[in-house]
C-alpha cells in the first residue's frame, strides 16, 4: 500500500488551493475536504486529552477539549477553545483561543494564545491534532520571555502560589 | 261483461265465439274462411266481447299447462332410468320437448294469429298485439314449467351438452387425445365406432336448441349447464396443461381451443346467434362464421406479432352475435382468473425457472393486466419467499441466485417495478442479517463462486450504477410518457422516482451505500493478491475496471492502489532475487525475511516492509530418510510446523502448540495435512513424530498448493462483522468528541452531525435514527453515557 503517499486526489486539490487562496468556493469545497479527514484522523487516533468537534453544521469552526497534562499544575483541569478555519487553511493558520479563562503566561484574559506554530511558524504540514498537542504542552511549559500575562509568569516559579492562582480563576 | 247496452243476447253470438275460440286454439281447422271469421270477430267486438277472446286464450293455455302438458312433460322426463343409457336418456330428454312443444304449439299458434288481429286492428280489436302476447305466454310457460329447479332436468341437460361438446371437439380435432384404454372408442360418444351416435347427437342438439328457442327457455334451461361445463373444462384443461409447464405459452393454444368451443356454443344458441338460423341451422354449422372466419383473423388480424393479441383481434370480428360475444368475453376473463390464480401459487418455482419460464411470465403478465389480482400475487409471493427461502437453512448464494432471478422475472412481468419492489423487500431485509452476503454477492461479480455467473456478465455491461437512495437526475424520459405508478406502489418511498431495475443496482443498494461492497471487494482482493505468487492479476485488473465504471473513479483508487503495489513488488522481487540469487531455503526464515527487508529498503528509499507472518505462502522441499518431497506450498503455519520437526523428531501436542503460539485445536488440525503426506506420525500418548522412513504412499503432485480443508472460507484478513465492529468504534470515537466539546446533545441533533462529518470516513452512514437510539442505549446502559432530559451527555468521570 505504500503508493498510497502518491493519491492524485490529494495532489489535485493541492494545486487546486494554490490556485485560489484568496479562497474561492472552489477552494471552500476541498478545504471542507480536508476539514473531514482531519476530523476523521483526530477521530481515529485515539488520543486522549485532546478532542475537537464541529460546532454546529459549519465545518469551518470548530470547539476543541483540551485536558491538562499529568504531572503538570494544569493536571485535572479542562480547557475549551475555539478553532475557526480560514477559507485559505492550511495555507493560512486558524484562529485558536481559549473559551475557558486561561491562567497562563501566553494567554492573556481575552483568551488570546501567544504560540509561534499560530503565527509565523505555521505551516500547513500541522493539523487540528498538532495544533492541540502543541497548546497542551505549551500550558506545562510556558514560554515566559515574552509573556501576554506578566503577572503568570513572576508566579510561575512558585509552583504552590500558581496553583492557588490558578485554581481560584479557573471556572468551567 | 258490458251486458248493459242491452239484455238480449243476440242469437248469432254464441256460434261467432265458438267460431273464433275454435279459430284459436286448433290452427289446423283452418276449414273456416277468413270473411266469416272476420265477421265473427266483428260481432263479438260489436257485443264488446273483444276483449275477452284474449283472456279466454291465456287462461284456457294456462289451465292446460298446469292440469295436462307440465305433469306429462315431467313424466316424460323421468322414466326410470336406471337401465337406461346415455344415449337414450337425450333421446327422452328431446322427446319431452318434443311433446311439450307439439302440445303448447296450437296455443302459441292461436296466439300468434290473435295477436296479429289485434296488430291490425280486424273488427275493432285492440289489445297488446303479437309481441306482448307472446311475451305473456312465454312468462306463463316458464312460470309454470320452471317454477322450482329440478335436479333431473339439470342433470340431463349438462349430459346432453357435456356430450355434444365432446363430439364437436373431437370433429374439430381441438379434442384431447383419448386415455389409454379407450383407445377403440370412438373420442366423441366414447362409445365403440360401430354403435357411435356422434351425428345423432348433434342432430339432437339441434332440435333441442330450436325447441328451447322456440319456447325462449334456452336462457333458463341452458346458461348455468353451459357455465359449469366450460368452467369443469377450462379448470381440467389447465390442470393438464399448464400445471408445472412454464416453458410454452397457453394463450394461443387456449384461444384455438376457445374457437372450437364457441363453435359448439353456435350450435347451442343457435337461434339466438344470427337471424339466419331459423331455417337452415345446417348450413350455419358448416360455415358459420365462428368456425371458418374467426380462425382466420386470428391469424391475420391485428395480432400485433407476439400473438398476443389474439383474444382482442378476435373478439371483435365475430359476426356471431351478442350472445356468442358475451361467452367468448366470460371464457377469457374465467380464463384470466384461474390462471392467475394458479401461477400465483406456482410464482417461486416460475421465478427459480427464469428464464426457462419466460413464457409463463409472459402470460401471466398478460391475464394479470385484466384481473385484479396484482394484492393478491404480491402476498402470495412474500409469504412463498419467506417460507421457502428465507431461513437459516439455505445458503446465502441460493437466496441472492433466486433474488436475481426474481429480479429478472418481476421486471418481465411488471414493467412499473411495483411488484418487484414490493416484494423483494423481505428479500433484501433478510439478506441484511447475513453476514456473508457481500463476499457472495463480490465473489459472484468477480466469478469466483460458482452459480451466479449472471452477475459477472452482468457486471460486464457496465452502467453506471445509480443507486436507489441517490436521486437520478437524468429523469430525460419524456414526459408524454410518464404513467402514474400503480396503488399498490409502497409510499416510504417518495414516489414518483423511477424503481431501478438493475441487478448489479438492486444488489448493491441492499446495504444503501456502495461503500461497504467496495470495502469487502478490497478485501478480497488483498485475499486473492496474497494467494496468487505468480503475480499475475490480468484478471483482477479487468475487474477493477469493469467495476470502475460502476462505481467511479474514487472509489475504487485504494484497489488500484493495491494493483500497483503488486506489479511494483513483481519488479523488485526479481530484481532482488538477481541480485542475491538467494534462495529461501534456509530454516530459519526469519534470517531470510530480514535479509529481504534489507535489500528492499535499499531499492525504495523511505520504506520498510513490514512482515505478515500469517499471510502468504511458503515452499519448501522436504528431504527425509528414504524420500524427498519437492516443491511443497504450504501456508506460513504449516512450514512452521515442520521446521520445528527439524530440530527435533518428536513433539507432544502440549509442548508444540506452546512454542508456535496457537492453540492445541489449531495446532493439531494443522498437524493432520502433514499425516496426510505421511510426514509426520501421531503416536500413543499424543506424541507426535517424523516418519523417516514411512510407508510407501503415492506422492502428491508435485508443486501443489496444500490448503487443508479448514482453511477454505476463512478470510486471513479481515471479515465483514470485524470491519463492521471496527467501524462502530470510529462511530463511537465521534460521538465521544461530539459530547466532550459540544457538551449535551438531542438524538436528534447527534444524528444530525454524524451524518453531516461522518459522511467521509467508513462511518455507518445508513444506520437510521432508531438504530441510533439503540446504539446509545447500549452505551447508557454501559454508563458510557447519560441521557437525562431528553439530551445525551458524557459522565463527568470520563476524562
Amino acid at each position: 500500500m505504500a503508493s498510497q503517499n502518491m493519491d492524485p486526489a490529494a495532489a489535485s486539490s493541492t494545486t487546486a488551493l494554490k490556485g485560489s487562496e484568496t479562497g474561492g468556493s472552489a477552494a471552500r469545497g476541498s478545504v471542507s475536504k480536508r476539514l473531514q479527514q482531519e476530523l476523521m484522523t483526530l477521530m481515529m487516533s485515539g488520543d486522549k486529552g485532546i478532542s475537537a468537534f464541529p460546532e454546529s453544521d459549519n465545518l469551518f469552526k470548530w470547539i476543541g477539549t483540551i485536558d491538562g497534562a499529568q504531572g503538570t499544575v494544569y493536571e485535572g483541569l479542562r480547557y475549551k477553545l475555539s478553532l475557526e478555519f480560514p477559507s485559505g487553511y492550511p495555507y493560512k493558520a486558524p484562529r485558536v483561543m481559549f473559551i475557558t479563562h486561561c491562567f497562563h503566561p501566553n494567554v492573556d484574559e481575552h483568551g488570546f494564545i501567544c504560540l509561534d506554530i499560530l503565527k509565523e511558524k505555521w505551516s500547513a504540514l500541522y493539523d487540528v491534532r498538532s495544533i492541540l498537542l502543541s497548546i497542551q504542552s505549551l500550558l506545562g511549559e510556558p514560554n515566559n520571555e515574552s509573556p501576554m500575562n506578566a503577572g503568570a509568569a513572576e508566579l510561575w516559579e512558585n509552583k504552590e502560589a500558581y496553583k492557588a492562582r490558578l485554581l481560584a480563576t479557573y471556572k468551567n | 261483461m258490458h251486458s248493459g247496452q242491452s239484455l238480449v243476447v243476440p242469437r248469432e253470438l254464441p256460434a261467432a265465439w265458438d267460431a273464433v275460440t275454435a279459430a284459436l286454439v286448433s290452427p289446423s281447422s283452418m276449414s273456416q274462411p277468413e270473411e266469416s271469421l272476420s265477421q265473427a270477430v266483428a260481432l263479438l267486438c260489436s257485443h264488446g266481447l273483444g276483449q275477452c277472446v284474449e283472456g279466454w286464450l291465456l287462461e284456457t293455455m294456462q289451465v292446460r299447462l298446469t292440469s295436462a302438458v307440465a305433469p306429462e312433460f315431467w313424466a316424460g322426463l323421468e322414466q326410470p332410468e336406471n337401465e337406461l343409457e346415455e344415449r337414450d336418456r337425450a333421446r327422452i330428454l328431446l322427446q319431452a320437448f318434443r311433446t311439450l312443444l307439439a302440445r303448447l304449439e296450437p296455443f302459441l299458434g292461436g296466439l300468434e294469429r290473435l295477436g296479429a288481429w289485434q296488430d291490425e286492428g280486424r273488427g275493432g280489436l285492440f289489445g297488446p298485439g303479437t309481441l306482448g302476447l307472446r311475451e305473456r305466454a312465454f312468462s306463463m310457460i316458464r312460470a309454470i314449467l320452471l317454477s322450482s329447479p329440478s335436479a333431473v332436468l339439470q342433470g340431463r341437460v349438462l349430459e346432453i351438452y357435456s356430450r355434444t361438446l365432446a363430439v364437436h371437439m373431437s370433429r374439430e380435432g381441438g379434442g384431447e387425445a383419448a386415455p389409454g384404454p379407450d383407445r377403440d372408442l370412438c373420442p366423441g360418444c366414447a362409445t365403440p365406432p360401430q354403435q357411435c351416435w356422434c351425428q345423432e347427437a348433434l342432430e339432437e342438439l339441434q332440435e333441442f336448441s330450436r325447441i328451447l328457442s322456440r319456447l325462449q327457455l334456452l336462457e333458463r334451461v341452458s346458461s348455468e349447464a353451459v357455465t359449469s361445463i366450460l368452467h369443469r373444462l377450462v379448470a381440467q384443461r389447465m390442470e393438464s396443461r399448464c400445471r408445472g409447464e412454464y416453458e410454452v405459452s397457453f394463450l394461443s393454444d387456449f384461444q384455438q381451443w376457445l374457437e372450437g368451443v364457441l363453435g359448439w356454443l353456435s350450435r347451442v344458441f343457435v337461434s339466438e346467434a344470427g337471424p339466419a338460423c331459423s331455417g337452415e341451422e345446417r348450413g350455419l354449422m358448416e360455415d358459420g362464421p365462428s368456425a371458418g372466419e374467426g380462425r382466420g383473423i386470428m391469424e391475420g388480424g391485428p395480432c400485433t406479432g407476439e400473438g398476443r393479441g389474439i383474444m382482442e383481434g378476435a373478439a371483435k370480428a365475430q359476426p356471431g352475435g351478442a350472445v356468442l360475444q358475451r361467452w367468448r368475453c366470460h371464457m377469457q376473463q374465467f380464463f384470466c382468473r384461474i390462471y392467475v390464480n394458479m401461477r400465483i401459487e406456482e410464482l417461486f418455482s416460475i421465478i427459480r425457472d427464469f428464464p426457462d419460464s419466460t413464457p409463463a411470465i409472459l402470460d401471466l403478465r398478460f391475464c394479470l393486466e385484466r384481473t385484479n389480482q396484482r394484492q393478491q400475487l404480491l402476498t402470495s409471493l412474500k409469504s412463498a419467499f419467506e417460507t421457502r427461502l428465507l431461513h437459516p437453512g439455505v445458503l446465502t448464494s441460493d437466496i441472492i441466485t433466486v433474488y436475481i432471478s426474481a429480479i429478472k422475472a418481476l421486471r418481465e412481468l411488471d414493467p412499473s417495478m411495483v411488484i418487484l419492489q414490493v416484494a423483494c423487500q423481505p428479500i433484501r431485509k433478510y439478506l441484511r442479517t447475513r453476514d456473508n452476503t457481500v463476499r457472495q454477492i463480490i465473489g459472484s461479480l468477480t466469478g469466483d463462486v460458482d452459480g451466479c455467473i449472471d452477475l459477472a456478465n452482468e457486471l460486464s455491461r457496465a452502467d453506471p450504477v445509480t443507486l436507489e437512495t441517490q436521486d437520478s437526475e437524468d429523469e430525460g424520459s419524456d414526459p408524454e410518457e410518464w404513467t402514474p405508478d400503480p396503488t399498490d406502489a409502497l409510499t416510504d418511498k417518495t414516489g414518483s422516482k423511477r424503481r431501478s431495475s438493475d441487478i448489479i443496482s438492486l444488489l448493491v443498494s441492499i446495504y444503501g451505500s456502495k461503500e461497504i461492497f467496495i470495502d469487502e471487494y478490497r478485501t478480497v482482493l488483498a485475499d486473492r493478491l496474497l494467494h496468487q505468487l505468480n503475480y499475475n492479476t490480468a484478471r483482477e485488473i479487468r475487474n477493477v475496471e469493469l467495476l470502475k465504471l460502476r462505481f467511479g473513479e474514487s472509489h475504487m483508487h485504494l484497489c488500484e492502489v493495491m494493483l500497483k503495489d503488486v506489479a511494483d513488488s513483481r519488479r523488485i522481487n526479481t530484481n532482488i532475487r538477481e541480485e542475491e540469487r538467494r534462495r529461501w531455503n534456509s530454516p530459519v526464515v526469519c534470517q531470510a525475511m530480514e535479509a529481504y527487508t534489507h535489500r528492499y529498503e535499499k531499492l525504495k528509499a523511505m520504506r520498510t516492509l513490514s512482515w505478515k507472518p500469517h499471510l502468504g505462502s511458503v515452499t519448501l522441499d522436504i528431504e527425509l530418510g528414504d524420500r524427498t518431497l519437492t516443491n511443497l506450498s504450504v501456508s506460513p503455519i504449516h512450514a512452521a510446523i515442520i521446521l520445528h520437526f527439524q530440530d527435533k523428531s518428536s513433539w507432544s501436542l502440549e509442548d508444540l502448540s506452546g512454542v508456535l503460539g496457537v492453540s492445541q485445536d489449531t495446532t493439531r488440525r494443522k498437524l493432520a495435512l502433514w499425516q496426510q503426506q505421511g510426514v509426520v506420525q501421531e503416536e500413543a500418548g499424543g506424541q507426535y513424530s517424523v516418519l523417516e522412513a514411512g510407508a510407501l504412499r503415492e506422492r502428491p503432485e508435485r508443486g501443489v498448493l496444500l490448503i487443508d480443508s479448514d482453511e477454505e472460507g476463512v478470510s486471513n484478513t479481515t471479515t465483514q462483522s470485524e470491519q463492521r465492529e471496527e467501524k462502530l468504534q470510529l462511530f463511537w470515537a465521534y460521538i465521544q468528541a461530539m459530547l466532550t466539546n459540544l457538551d449535551s446533545m438531542t438524538l436528534e441533533r447527534i444524528h444530525a452531525m454524524l451524518r453531516m462529518f461522518g459522511a467521509t470516513g467508513p462511518v455507518l452512514t445508513e444506520m437510521d435514527v432508531n438504530e441510533l437510539q439503540a446504539f446509545l442505549e447500549r452505551k447508557v446502559r454501559d454508563h458510557q453515557l447519560i441521557l437525562s432530559a431528553g439530551v445525551y451527555r458524557l459522565p463527568k468521570s470520563n476524562h
